[in-house]
């Protein structure tokens, strides 16, 4: 099991107030290991009448919300990739003609250890000004071609399942996530969930992805090939694409049941899993990634994600060789 | 008129079960933090982790023991700005982590620092925005 810790909130005294008739100010900077962290989302809601205002903090990780109405405020921010879970702040006050300062330091994820969090926020910091429309292939799709730096589903409703599935999840929780396929350098997850860059090679009749960890690439065939009848079974499944106007729909049965779907939660499943993946590129910089993944036999109702990918134009895909000098049989005492 | 309002609260702690690389708590344990100060012996820059190997002096006895440290992928220490060369055999560091569970004298990264320099490494260089 992982663990976010997340938190380190410094209280600050306010800064200047505003006269103004019942409406306050929050404002602070967001920083992750003493560094800004620029354009995450900081999401303010009203405890009394939950309407949420955001702000996004700027190249020095200052966020400024003005105007609020005077009362308590809930002051978070979504997960980023595996570098920080989601911070909560309840009960933030906030006064009118006042500002309220609140100072946020993300605490690194994944229990902090370096180097851990894949870099998350040197490729985000790094993926900064990216503008322009989303380019289009000759055939006049948009070219989902890119390095994507894969976050997570900002809000993502908890899965529901069936209580063989949820025994698992005891007994995997129990055992510390021992088990996990990775820990012995085999595929984790066929969902587009782990927050490792992910290289899209888009051809008309293919698409490839390609990222850090088992196995290591995809195929999506878009040759208008159908699902085999009766194939094996196997890690990734068999995936096929076609265009809905301008997004790709994903297809992908054939699995078996030996992953551990969705990042961050690990769940069970069986091989009548069904996943369709619908991608968007509604600019240059930002790949919209809408997760359904269906499987009767698991989960009770299907599930949903829905993630925005940043491009990351200064960074590569680089080797990972998993058995090269893997220990962790070892060093987690698994005979 | 100036005010000052203070946002009192405790922090905010969460702890959400997370599944990545594969399972920290199946090798450490978060409850049991280590700061260890010692000279490197060796470095290990391969996948899927890069080991810190650090002998460290017991300050009554004098005794020395061989300590590994499990940090990060070389991929993702590279984009925080480390080398394979970065730290070499013979630098001091001070590391701060967590216990192993299952093998004496393991701990986990959270933070290497060049005792010489007082630099923390990895920790702000790459991520810096500008």
């Amino acid at each position: 099991m992982r663990t976010f810790v997340v938190g380190g909130l410094t209280v600050l005294a306010a800064a200047a107030g505003f006269a103004q008739t019942a409406r306050g100010t929050l404002a602070g900077t967001v920083t992750l290991r003493d560094t800004a962290v620029p354009a995450v989302t900081v999401e303010v809601k009203n405890q009394l009448t939950n309407a949420v205002l955001t702000a996004t903090t700027e190249k020095s990780g200052r966020y400024k919300l003005t105007d609020l109405p005077e009362g308590v405020y809930e002051v978070s921010i979504p997960p980023l990739g595996i570098a920080a879970g989601r911070f909560v702040q309840k009960d933030v006050a906030i006064k009118a003609g006042e500002t309220t300062a609140l100072d946020i330091a993300l605490k690194q994820g994944n229990l902090a250890t370096l180097g851990d969090d894949n870099g998350f926020f040197a490729i985000h910091n790094n993926s900064q000004g990216v503008r322009g429309p989303a380019p289009r292939t000759r055939d006049g799709h948009p070219d989902l071609s890119g390095v994507w730096n894969v976050n997570l589903d900002p809000h993502p409703t908890p899965a529901s399942l069936l209580p063989w599935a949820e025994g698992v999840m005891k007994e995997r929780r129990e055992t510390n996530f021992r088990d996990q396929p990775s820990g012995f350098c085999l595929p984790d997850d066929p969902t587009p969930t782990l927050p490792l860059l992910r290289r899209f090679v888009y051809t008309p009749t293919m698409l490839v992805q390609l990222f850090e960890q088992e196995p290591h690439y995809r195929q999506i065939f878009l040759d208008g090939r159908e699902h085999p009848r009766d194939a094996d079974p196997t890690w990734m499944g068999h995936a096929v694409g076609r265009w809905e106007k301008d997004t790709l729909v994903v297809d992908t049965t054939g699995f078996n049941d030996k992953s551990w779907v969705l990042f961050a939660e690990g769940l069970p499943h069986t091989d009548k899993l069904h996943m369709i993946e619908r991608y968007r590129r509604p600019d240059l910089g930002h790949l919209v990634v809408d997760l359904t993944l269906d499987d009767p036999a698991t989960f009770a109702k299907p599930i949903e994600r829905h993630m925005t990918w940043q491009l990351a134009p200064k960074d590569e895909v680089l080797e990972s060789i998993c058995t090269e000098n893997n220990k962790y049989q070892q060093n987690a005492g698994i005979q | 008129m100036r005010k000052f309002v203070f946002v009192a609260c405790a922090i905010a702690c969460l702890s959400t079960p997370v599944v990545a690389h594969h399972s920290f708590a199946a090798e450490f344990d978060i409850t049991k933090p280590v700061t260890l100060t010692g000279k490197v012996t060796k470095i290990e820059w391969t996948n899927p982790h890069a080991y810190l190997f650090i002998d460290v002096q017991d300050a009554q006895s004098g005794a020395v023991t061989n300590w590994e440290i499990e940090m990060g992928s070389p991929n993702g220490l590279t984009r925080l700005g480390w080398t394979r060369t970065l730290v070499k055999a013979g630098d001091m560091v001070t590391v701060e982590g967590s216990m192993g569970r299952n093998k004496p004298n393991l701990a986990n990264a959270r933070s290497v620092v060049m005792t010489a320099t007082g630099k923390k490494l990895g920790a702000a260089s790459s991520e810096a925005t500008q």
